[in-house]
């Protein structure tokens, strides 16, 4: 039992792809473009060369935010989203009608459709592969080389993410909707 | 058959009875229309039957489609027809007593064909029916729309067997239930739009009650179909009567609509807040929205129908026509302008243009089902004209 | 999409080939992948096996997760001080690259023309019979000149060995690798100018200039990494904004192939200003009053480099204040190809800056550090009295005695003014048909040969050109023998096997001892034919004792697979307790039971008191080389006229790179990596596609002195006007990558085939072409 986070030190981001990688081979996401659990968007300096605006270019991780109050799970007709007892938003591929409203509800374009069951998947915080036998860390957080991602458990006050929350500023995505998101971003 | 006509009076007929129409131009045309549209919904089902959700153009983006659009049209029919249908036997009004039956059963036809679309939009449509009452999730309002449409459906189907008995006081009584449930029903799918926060153009209150207004104007539109087809424009005078009346709450309804589109559009852009405003200007700009919904959905009929003086019933049936191409402008647009502008705006990989809107234009084989279902709709209403007495009122 | 094209026998026309795969793709389903190429690992623990990476040069450390005999994951092994924790993209796709439907599976002899792609299936006896009658037959014909057999690789792994049959136990001279065609010189000038190559403290700087090393896109190390987490001034120099620049504290753009008037005019201000570390300077430098007298009376101003590089003056001067004001400055010394004709001076500047600002054997500089030695296995040499020398230094100053010069040679090869015919090759894992300029050259030299011999995974371009087609295995199916890594930290890390070899591939030491088994007496034949020494012994000894004492049994060191012969080398030299940490860890240095957490999953490996930043050695600063200057070159960094960027406006500079999904050719066909990048694109300033009507994903013809490429535009703000970059590693021409075919196109066609003369390396960024729209 706990409620797992995430904290992004995103400014550390190299959009290097290797956390999507790792994501697609851990949790046997199928290859496409559509088909990711996590992105990387970036964002293209402005001005003209030589004189760009480099402070204009960024990088930002995203994938589910893991909101504690989802708006997928409340509009999904059959309970096929639901909260773990870790806090994870999960999806019940049994359940899933594939009504596709989640995918519309969702405000970070987190869910997508895997094409071999026909139901939403999106990010578990690889709750049913490697946390399910026992490992403490997550595909994407375990292989980041610049270690942009901190996984967690944001109930110990005594974790690593705990610790960077208290001392660290940080910001969630579109916090103004009252999703609030499991993801933070340290500032 | 004798024990079905226990419960629900209807014609004598023989199946070669039921294949036979009189053949006139327009029942030929009508015919070949329908044999090409539910041709167009077969292959579309087989198409998705083997493709599943390939044989459509819907994205991570943009999950709804056509399909969800032509769902919609159908069931705001539907909820509009019972509307009309509930004018006489519900609330009594005289005037519209003889159009109870034939909307009654338009509505149920409507909702039957709405039903066909969605059943091949959603994945698992068996799967819904089981964990919607195994796992209902009632924060959900697809989940409210699709129980009280199935309700719905019920009481309709009871009121129409009713009405066919001439029984008034139990039609009245499931009529009003129906309309009730329904008009819950249909505010519920305006509310699976309000609900959407993250798209601030659809959020609020402003679907679940353009849904009830639009569905009411949905369903005039169609019974002036329904009684131009039926009558071959030579109308007997109780049904002028009834048209007339009609044509000027039409006139009223589009009225408020074109009221409550100015303001949503208003308030809309005011402010220029993202994600809002850029949406307004967007559909403001675009063909569906400026000649399929105000053109033809608003300002012909209403204009036609406020000028003539509340006389030309032969032209409102054109105008009406015409006011079904803007509904379905309104019902697909609805669909697109919620999705239409991207909920991640970073470029994924270096060769992109940031996402600015969401691209969608539908495969052949959502066309084929979409459009096909109103193939379903003919052959059903007219399955229902040869087998019902629709016509004569309250006896 | 069709996974299943098996290239298992290539019958006798492609087309009946083609065919026959489409009707296979759909009954078969491959045994070994999911055809959606991923695999959910399960809930159940497993035991993993430490491996080695060799997705790209850097060889990070990782832990491989197999279940039910399949690979499901690769992850990170966080012993490894050389790969921080962490695998790249490229790292966590290998498991593509070992379920890549379009592997080399058998053994494959060709019917058909060169580069037509018709081959048989053959067994590995048939295979080495027919490169043994050929081989015979052309050492016979050379009488026993072993030269004419060229040998190469392009894989750091296994490279010693491979020289070792090849080189010592063959006895050919000519072998060639990577080096010319990456970073010869950075070595070289490092080498002859602090006398040793080194080692960047990139952690432990405070202070950093990067010219154009890409070190967050091309190539993921813990440099990258470094940068990221270290509190240091980061400086980028660029014509490209790439992520690095992006990532940079301060980003200068300039124009292509300035970087050494940048440089100089450091220089200039360090010596006007006298910013440099005096006593070191004292201690140290050769020549010292030369160099700055040479600097200042050049007059390398600011202004002088503003007009070079485009770089503003006194963004010159703060950076030069700043950088020797710091206390541990480093200038990174590059790690990517050869550029233009002052490269070798160019990295002998950046050596010279940081020995300046006292960089070099301390913290944050050049550190020497004191890498783990390892025995080497000995063999038995033959000597070859008919075997001439290499021909390829020919003409060039310096030049590594080791990998050589490519393009001199094939210069000398194509052109017959070798002094001797070559007559075969033998390739492996070296991708010439894509990795070295003018392509249509590389293919000339390829049809000279009598014999042509490829050991690969892949169905490359160069494959396509073999005679005999050796499949090897991949890296995770096979244990390579214990490799010694870094200086500063250094430890020893061991590749073990994860899985057995899939198909009938075999690892290059079975594939050398089958070929070395069918080679040697043979070929003792043809030496005993014509060498008098050899004659004299077999008279004295007999052939058989010739034979053994001479050292002519090419499987000598195969006797032992390379388990045995791990176990026996490491236990022997460091004994059991290291040689269980390499099987069980992959990795061992002598303070892993002190290796801690720092945050994060980032560790901490050496104690920093235990770190080489600073070791006992005599060595000097060679600031002027004499050598250089005999053989009519500058003997210290200087600028000349025709290396301004002077260009035309309707002429372009090419300048080439990499994605962070790409590692040369060899991720070509990676389906995951595809994902992301399906073709390359020129990037053209946004300024200049305008002018030109060039929009984003217009095809544009790219037209040079040797050839012309039509590729996908993409106009933007971030590259220097009339430079255009190709990002390399696309356009193959093998029809049996089936991912990678005829998706966008191949820098190398259009580059032209100049090389520097100090090192014979070929400079990549000094072609200039003409382009239109389609
Ligand atoms: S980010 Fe989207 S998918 Fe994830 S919990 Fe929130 S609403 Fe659901
Ligand atoms: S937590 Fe796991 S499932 Fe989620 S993005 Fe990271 S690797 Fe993928
Ligand atoms: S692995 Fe880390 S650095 Fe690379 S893209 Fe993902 S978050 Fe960014």
């Amino acid at each position: 039992m706990a409620r797992y986070g995430m904290a992004l030190d995103y400014k550390n981001c190299i959009n290097c792809k290797a956390c999507e990688v790792a994501c697609k081979e851990e949790n046997g996401v199928e290859l496409g473009a559509e088909k990711h659990r996590i992105w990387v968007g970036g964002n293209n300096p402005e001005g003209a060369w030589p004189l760009l605006d480099m402070a204009s270019a960024s990088f930002l991780p995203s994938q589910c935010q893991q909101c504690d109050d989802a708006p997928c799970q409340e509009v999904c007709p059959t309970h096929a989203t639901y909260y773990d007892e870790n806090g994870v938003v999960r999806v019940d591929a049994d359940k899933c009608i594939l009504c596709s409203y989640c995918m519309n509800a969702c405000p970070y374009d987190a869910r997508y459709v895997d094409e071999r069951t026909m139901t939403v998947d999106k990010c578990t915080f690889c709750s049913d592969t490697r946390l399910a036998r026992g490992e403490t860390t997550t595909a994407c957080q375990n292989t980041c080389p610049t270690k942009v991602r901190t996984f967690g458990d944001l109930d110990d006050p005594e974790s690593e993410i705990s610790e960077l929350l208290r001392t660290r500023d940080h910001f969630s995505l579109k916090a103004h909707l009252g999703t609030k998101p499991k993801l933070f971003y340290l500032t | 058959m004798n024990f079905i006509k226990k419960i629900i009076p209807m014609k004598d007929f023989t199946l070669k009875s039921l294949m036979t129409f009189e053949k006139t131009p327009l029942n030929i045309l009508m015919f070949i229309l329908t044999i090409g549209l539910l041709g167009a919904f077969g292959w579309g089902v087989i198409e998705y039957l083997i493709h599943s959700h390939h044989a459509y153009n819907v994205t991570r983006e943009h999950p709804w489609g056509l399909l969800i659009a032509m769902y919609i049209f159908f069931v705001v029919s539907s909820t509009g027809l019972c509307i009309v249908g509930s004018l006489g036997d519900v609330f009594g009004f005289k005037d519209y007593m003889a159009m109870s039956k034939r909307a009654i059963l338009g509505s149920i036809v409507t909702i039957l064909a709405g039903f066909a679309v969605i059943a091949f939009e959603i994945g698992h449509p068996v799967r819904m029916l089981i964990y919607n009452v195994l796992s209902p999730g009632l924060t959900s309002a697809i989940w409210w729309m699709g129980t009280l449409y199935g309700i719905y459906l019920t009481f309709m189907i009871i009121e129409f067997i009713f009405l066919m008995r001439n029984d008034m006081k139990n039609a009245r009584i499931f009529g009003l239930t129906g309309l009730l449930v329904g008009l819950a029903a249909h505010s519920n799918l305006g509310g699976v739009f309000g609900f959407l926060n993250a798209r601030t153009i659809s959020n609020g209150v402003f679907y679940p009650t353009y849904f009830i207004l639009t569905a009411f104007i949905t369903g005039i539109y169609l019974t002036y179909l329904m009684y131009g087809f039926r009558y071959k424009m030579n109308f007997p005078e109780e049904i002028k009567k009834g048209l007339i009346g009609l044509a000027k709450i039409q006139t009223l309804l589009l009225a408020i609509l074109m009221f409550f589109e100015t303001w949503k559009m208003m308030t809309g852009i005011y402010g220029g807040m993202p994600g809002r405003a850029d949406v307004v200007e967007h559909i403001l700009h675009s063909g569906g929205f400026v000649y399929g919904e105000v053109l033809c959905g608003m300002l012909i009929p209403f204009v036609v129908m406020l000028t003539t003086k509340w006389k030309s019933i032969n032209l409102y049936v054109y105008a009406s026509f015409i006011g079904m191409i803007g509904i379905f402008f309104m019902r697909y647009d609805l669909v697109h302008d919620t999705q239409v502008k991207p909920l991640q705006m970073m470029k994924l990989t270096e060769y992109q243009l940031p996402p600015k809107w969401i691209e969608y234009f539908p495969s052949a084989a959502e066309f084929a089902i979409g459009f096909g279902a109103i193939g379903i709709f003919f052959m059903l209403y007219y399955f229902g004209q040869k087998m019902f007495d629709l016509d004569g009122g309250d006896h | 999409m069709c996974y299943n094209t098996h290239m298992n026998i290539i019958e006798t026309s492609r087309r009946k080939f083609l065919q026959g795969s489409v009707s296979l793709c759909i009954y078969a389903t491959s045994a070994l992948s999911s055809p959606w190429q991923t695999t959910k690992t399960s809930n159940k623990k497993t035991t993993d096996t430490p491996y080695l990476c060799n997705m790209c040069r850097n060889k990070c450390a990782g832990y491989a997760r197999v279940e039910n005999g399949l690979i499901t994951k690769l992850n990170p092994n966080h012993n490894f001080p050389k790969s921080r924790n962490m695998l790249c993209p490229k790292g966590n796709a290998g498991i593509q690259a070992i379920y890549d439907e379009d592997r080399l599976k058998y053994p494959l002899i060709r019917i058909g023309n060169r580069g037509d792609g018709q081959y048989k299936r053959a067994t590995w006896d048939e295979a080495y019979e027919y490169i043994k009658e050929k081989l015979v037959k052309i050492i016979d014909e050379q009488k026993d000149n072993r030269s004419t057999i060229a040998y190469c690789n392009g894989e750091g792994f296994n490279k010693d060995e491979y020289i070792k049959f090849f080189g010592s136990k063959l006895g050919s001279a000519n072998f060639l690798d990577e080096g010319s065609i990456c970073l010869n010189t950075k070595l070289g000038a490092t080498q002859l100018t602090i006398g040793d190559v080194g080692e960047m403290d990139v952690a432990g700087s405070d202070y950093m200039i990067i010219s154009g090393a890409n070190r967050y896109e091309s190539l993921i190390t813990p440099d990258s990494v470094d940068m990221i987490h270290s509190k240091q001034k980061l400086v980028v120099l660029d014509p490209r904004c790439t992520v690095t620049a992006i990532k940079a504290d301060e980003y200068l753009p300039l124009y292509p192939g300035t970087d050494l008037a940048f440089c100089l005019s450091m220089m200039y201000i360090a010596f006007k200003e006298e910013l440099y570390d005096k006593k070191y300077v004292n201690e140290q430098f050769d020549d010292f009053e030369k160099l700055k007298a040479h600097i200042l009376s050049q007059k390398y101003t600011p202004e002088w480099a503003e007009s070079k590089t485009h770089i503003p003056s006194q963004k010159i001067e703060k950076i030069t204040r700043e950088f020797f004001a710091a206390s541990n400055p480093l200038y990174y010394l590059g790690r990517r190809s050869v550029w233009s004709q002052n490269d070798f001076q160019l990295r002998r500047a950046m050596v010279l800056i940081n020995a300046l600002a006292g960089s070099v054997n301390r913290k944050g500089g050049i550190i020497f550090g004191q890498p783990i030695k390892l025995n080497d296995e000995e063999i038995n040499e033959p000597l070859y009295n008919n075997a001439e020398g290499r021909f390829d230094l020919d003409g060039i100053v310096y030049g590594s005695q080791k990998g050589g010069s490519w393009l001199n040679f094939r210069e000398k090869v194509v052109s017959k003014t070798a002094p001797y015919p070559v007559k075969a090759m033998f390739i492996r894992k070296h991708n010439l048909m894509q990795n070295m300029p003018n392509i249509a050259k590389t293919k000339k030299m390829l049809e000279m040969m009598d014999l042509v011999v490829v050991l690969d995974t892949m169905p490359s371009d160069t494959a396509m050109m073999a005679d005999v087609i050796l499949p090897e295995c991949t890296y995770l199916e096979r244990e390579d023998m214990v490799v010694s890594f870094n200086r500063l930290e250094p430890s020893l890390a061991l590749r073990n096997q994860v899985i057995e070899s899939l198909y009938e591939s075999r690892s290059m030491q079975d594939i050398l001892k089958g070929l070395g088994k069918k080679l040697s007496v043979p070929l003792f034949h043809v030496s005993a034919k014509y060498d008098e020494d050899l004659q004299d012994s077999i008279k004295e000894d007999g052939l058989h004792k010739a034979f053994v004492e001479g050292g002519y049994d090419m499987a000598e060191l195969y006797g032992y697979n390379t388990t045995q012969r791990n176990k026996r080398l490491i236990t022997k030299q460091f004994g059991k307790e290291v040689y269980n940490s390499l099987k069980e860890k992959g990795v061992w240095y002598p303070y892993m039971d002190e290796q801690k957490e720092l945050f994060n999953d980032f560790y901490e490996y050496y104690p920093p008191e235990k770190r080489f930043y600073t070791i006992d050695k005599k060595y000097r600063v060679n600031a002027y080389l004499k050598k250089l200057e005999k053989a009519g070159f500058d003997a210290m960094p200087t600028w000349h006229k025709y290396y301004d960027f002077n260009l035309h406006e309707d002429e372009f500079r090419v300048i080439t790179g990499r994605y962070v999904t790409t590692t040369q050719s060899a991720t070509a066909n990676n389906v995951m990596l595809k994902d992301f990048e399906k073709e390359n694109y020129l990037w053209i300033n946004n300024n200049n596609a305008k002018r030109l009507g060039i929009k984003t994903g217009d095809s544009v013809v790219v037209m040079s002195s040797v050839s012309s490429i039509v590729i996908k535009a993409n106009p933007t703000n971030k590259i220097a006007p009339n430079v255009l970059w190709i990002p390399h590693g696309f356009g193959i021409d093998s029809q049996e990558m089936t991912n990678a075919y005829a998706k966008g196109a191949s820098d190398n066609m259009i580059i032209e085939d100049k090389f520097e003369k100090i090192y014979g390396c070929a400079t990549m960024h000094e072609t200039n072409v003409t382009l239109r729209k389609l």
